[in-house]
């Protein structure tokens, strides 16, 4: 918009809006600087950035669905019920089929988003509400389906009944060691960059959270747009699923719940606004990395887990106060 | 209607639209010729708009024909997408634009041109673009890579007409496209459309409660009342009195 060139106070609000990009970052900094302080080599330690990198995937790849769906403006809250239905039909996938069952799982988590897309733009019930009641039943179906009980993935040949040996296990529980997970999330957010920065998929993405309205009068599908992006991101959620399902080794009834939370707060802290229209793949990643460090570094510190809650929810109120020009707000919802 | 000249662009006959029980348009008929500025006015609720938006599409007429460039339009063809292939474009007054995305991004609107199928052509969309504010004249949108929000209303609104006009449209709908704007962007827009009708041989559109403007820009000047076109005036014969009265009496 204009020329940093000027010989005018160091902080022009030109500069202040520049600042304001970089949030996420000096965020993340502080707060690695700060945990580094109270707790030293307890925190800056090869082990536990070992444990961090192993901590983050699952967390990153929901917070790339949930990006996906916020930048149109609407929201997910059903991706931690959804991530145990997939991680459930991904688990039965390889009692039935073996290795190839594992597809199951990631297809489970496209199909929930289709649902929750064919809802909210054919019946057009606002996203919250819909993805609200999506929570409430697909987790009500893993405990139908599941009958309470988990699925355990064990190496060892000897098991039976509901658990998972044999072939497909030992691969499985090794691509939940740390290089693999850690390799599977570099990719998978790579491939999330170009989509979401350079295809006319990701633009769209954009376009109908800034004005959907127009999209529709110049003859874009925005319906059936809608729908994809609700099943592309349950893909993302079905294969967040599978690697939770290799971390965790198991399939729990229980498995991802408040994690829905936890993504779009890991986007919200990426600074991305919750209204639609922008977003940025890079900052999500930031995001994540932010709430993984946060929770690791108040366990480390010797913080009771209830108060380190207390302390994300803070951070996060933070963030968006500094990050959001709120001086242009005029409406708050 | 007036058949001076060359066989008009766009013939509109008869046209009926009814929405429920309530009937917006009754008899709507006007035709376009090449290079020439229309103007429908009318009172709210006389008509204009559903006239405007029968004519690009948006709304399917229950009766009456519509024919462009003398091939009449079925009703099982009349769709946006079908009145853009047959070069009818509009430009909405609230500023039909996505505010987030680059001037580039919504000159292609709904044309993104792609690379290997998946990518955006980034290159070729900046080219274009260039080459479209240039033969606008518009001199003042330097920064391709900013979001629209950030420029004035009649930069957004020279970009809106941009859009129009950059696919070879022959007709351009122009609903209210100064609404919006303060006096000097609204000279802008108006300058715009003088120089795209002139160098391009556009035909306009022009739907506007502002009667200054409409006698500045039109050539004719067709006035609904009730959802009939009741009057139709040439622009050195009309005076604004005269223009107010047709309004709101149909007289």
């Amino acid at each position: 918009m204009s020329d940093t060139a000027t010989a005018q106070p160091f902080l022009t609000p030109e500069r202040v809006e520049k600042l304001r990009d970089y949030v996420p970052f000096i965020a993340i900094a502080l707060v690695i600087l700060m945990f580094w302080a109270i707790s030293g080599d307890r925190f800056m330690s090869v082990r536990n950035w070992t444990f961090i990198a192993q901590q983050t995937p699952v967390l990153l790849l929901l917070a790339f669905a949930q990006l996906m769906i916020v930048t149109t403006g609407s929201i997910d809250i059903s991706i931690g019920s959804s991530l145990a239905f997939s991680a459930f039909l991904g688990a039965l996938g390889m009692l039935w089929f073996g290795d190839v069952g594992l597809i199951l799982g990631i297809l489970a988590g496209g199909f929930v988003g289709m649902v929750n897309g064919c809802i909210i733009s054919l019946l057009k019930i606002p996203s919250f509400v819909t993805t609200l009641a999506m929570l409430i039943i697909v987790r009500a179906l893993v405990i139908i389906m599941s009958d309470g009980t988990s699925i355990y993935i064990t190496a060892d040949s000897g098991a039976s009944g509901g658990n998972i040996s044999s072939v497909a296990a030992p691969w499985l529980l090794s691509m939940g060691k740390f290089p693999a997970i850690f390799i599977i999330a570099a990719i998978v957010a790579f491939g999330m960059w170009v989509f979401y920065e350079k295809t006319v998929f990701g633009q769209q993405l954009r376009a109908v959270g800034g004005n959907e309205k127009v999209l529709r009068l110049v003859g874009i599908n925005v319906t059936t747009f809608k729908i994809k992006v609700f099943a592309a991101a349950g893909l993302m959620v079905g294969l967040a699923a599978c690697v939770n399902l290799a971390r965790a080794g198991a399939a729990t009834p229980q498995a991802g719940m408040m994690m829905e939370l936890d993504a779009i707060a890991a986007v919200a802290l990426g600074g991305t606004p919750l209204t639609g229209g922008y977003g940025s793949v890079v900052k999500t990643i930031i995001g994540a990395l932010t709430l993984t460090i946060v929770r690791n570094g108040l366990t480390i510190a010797g913080v009771p887990p209830s108060w380190s809650q207390v302390a994300l929810g803070l951070l996060l109120i933070a963030a968006i106060a500094i990050s959001l020009n709120r001086s242009k707000i005029e409406v708050v919802k | 209607m007036n058949g001076s000249g060359a066989e008009p662009l766009l013939t509109v006959e008869h046209v009926t639209k009814s929405f429920g029980g309530v009937q917006a348009m009754r008899d709507g008929s006007f035709d376009l010729k090449r290079g020439e500025v229309v103007a429908i006015v009318g009172g709210n609720g006389a008509g204009k708009s559903t006239l405007a938006k029968i004519v690009s599409g948006a709304h399917v007429p229950d009766s009456g024909r519509i024919c462009i460039k003398g091939v009449e339009v079925s009703r099982a063809d009349h769709s946006v997408s079908h009145m853009q292939a047959c070069g009818i474009e509009v430009v909405y007054q609230d500023l039909a634009l996505v505010p987030n995305m680059t001037a580039p991004y919504n000159l292609f609107l709904g044309r993104i041109p792609r690379k290997w199928g998946l990518f955006v052509d980034e290159k070729k969309m900046r080219k274009k673009t260039r080459e479209v504010l240039e033969q606008l004249n518009v001199t003042t949108v330097q920064d391709l890579s900013q979001p629209i929000s950030s420029m004035s209303g009649g930069q957004q609104q020279s970009i809106a007409i941009g859009r129009a006009i950059a696919w070879g449209s022959d007709i351009v709908i122009l609903d209210e496209p100064t609404a919006a704007l303060g006096p000097n962007e609204t000279a802008e827009v108006e300058r715009l459309v003088e120089d795209v009708r002139d160098q391009h041989g556009t035909s306009f559109i022009l739907i506007s409660h502002n009667l200054d403007q409409v006698r500045r820009l039109a050539d004719r000047i067709i006035v609904t009342h009730h959802g009939v076109t009741s009057r139709e005036f040439k622009r050195d014969e009309i005076t604004s009195d005269r223009l107010v009265k047709a309004i709101t009496l149909g007289e």
